[in-house]
């Protein structure tokens, strides 16, 4: 797998960091190539401006939430076949589904595990 | 009457040629029954032979059947060794995925530490452990008790969800209710899932004093209860939290009295200036 972007949305400091460190262990991902982002604004921002393989993002964020990031996504950027994955606390509840039908690609309940994460992302980078 | 001697003689001499020919008819005969009889001897001989093996042949089975005992031994030595590896190689993977689960456990670790001793504003190492006890652990509806050091009372400093946010979850007094002994005593409390109650009470202590307490109420409904990496996880974080809290509590007080020294050498300048005028 050559050098993958990546984008982690998530308000919260301390998840961030745990996701980039997990993130880390994936085979062609450096800290160098993942892009933080504390909220959907910030994240569209980015998306907008840069270049990604795969966005990682939490619901419940302060300003724009991450269903609200998803949908300006998929609306105006039509053609990005960005891959989204929606980590969130809640489980496979209303709000994730809402995300998957708004065009998350995945999601990943709160506490992460690591082995999960690391599947999906290789998955996902894999097909990308 | 002179021809009949000879015709006599005629007569006796192939009278003797028919005898003679008999004779080698009888001889020949003999020498049949003789060969028919040694080839029935034979007959009876190659069956014989036939019927039981011969000695080569039994050697060649006895070999055979030593040698196929022989395979039986390897083939089921084979078979041990190859549980036995099989064997191996279940604990391995069982082990393998222990090490990734402590992997994940001291990564979480790591960042929640980490996080926690970056900053010494006592509200952001509150919001921080709200955020490990969320993101890391799981937790659904949590409160964060502080000794307040005039009362000797917990007092919530943050929570999240409804039954910690309750009124009578605002104070707790050590040694009253399980969250009080849990205070009182020093010692974590881990409840199983269809317990009444909190499902983990865990004291923040800096060595033996306790300054805090977590309680989680409850778990995020798709985490089905706490393992014990998680409780080592819990009790970890309870020591980091603990000095992090004081740590936050103490530079906090700190500033406060350098301020109030530093607005009370001011003010002597102030007044001194005023009285050399």
């Amino acid at each position: 797998m050559t050098n993958k972007s990546l984008l982690v949305v998530d308000d919260s400091a301390t998840m961030r960091q745990l996701l980039c460190m997990t993130l880390t262990r994936v085979d062609g991902i450096t800290q160098a190539n993942i892009t933080e982002a504390s909220d959907g604004a910030e994240a569209l921002d980015k998306v907008r401006s840069g270049s990604f393989d795969l966005v990682l993002t939490d619901i419940r964020m302060p300003g724009m939430d991450g269903l609200e990031f998803i949908r300006q996504v998929r609306s105006e950027l039509k053609d990005l076949a960005l891959p989204i994955i929606i980590v969130s606390t809640k489980g496979a509840d209303e709000d994730v589904q809402l995300g998957m039908n708004l065009g998350a690609s995945g999601y990943l309940s709160k506490p992460i595990s690591m082995a999960r994460l690391k599947e999906l992302v290789t998955n996902f980078l894999g097909e990308h | 009457m002179q021809q009949e001697p000879a015709e006599i003689l005629n007569l006796f001499k192939k009278s003797e040629e028919l005898v003679d020919m008999l004779r080698k008819g009888r001889a020949f005969t003999e020498e049949l029954m003789c060969e028919n009889e040694r080839l029935r001897y034979r007959v009876v001989q190659l069956e014989a032979e036939k019927l039981s093996p011969s000695e080569t042949l039994t050697k060649e089975l006895e070999r055979l059947r030593f040698e196929n005992g022989r395979m039986a031994q390897k083939l089921e030595f084979l078979d041990g060794k190859f549980q036995q590896v099989e064997a191996e190689n279940k604990d391995f993977a069982q082990r393998y995925v222990e090490v990734e689960e402590q992997n994940e456990s001291l990564a979480n670790l790591y960042v929640a530490s980490h996080r926690l001793h970056s900053t010494l504003d006592s509200s952001e190492v509150v919001e921080c452990i709200k955020e490990i006890l969320l993101n890391m652990i799981g937790s659904e509806d949590f409160g964060l008790f502080v000794v307040d050091d005039e009362t000797g009372a917990l007092v919530r400093s943050g929570y999240e969800g409804e039954t910690a946010g309750g009124p009578e979850k605002a104070n707790i007094i050590p040694g009253e209710g399980l969250e009080g002994v849990v205070a009182l005593g020093g010692e974590p409390f881990f409840g199983e899932s269809g317990d009444e109650g909190p499902r983990a009470c865990v004291p923040l202590k800096i060595k033996d004093r306790v300054v805090g307490l977590i309680v989680i109420y409850t778990l995020l409904s798709h985490k089905k209860g706490l393992s014990v990496l998680d409780h080592k996880l819990l009790e970890l974080l309870a020591g980091h939290a603990a000095s992090a809290l004081i740590s936050s509590k103490l530079y906090s007080m700190t500033d406060r009295k350098l301020r109030t020294i530093e607005g009370f050498m001011s003010l002597l300048r102030v007044t001194q200036g005023g009285g050399n005028d």
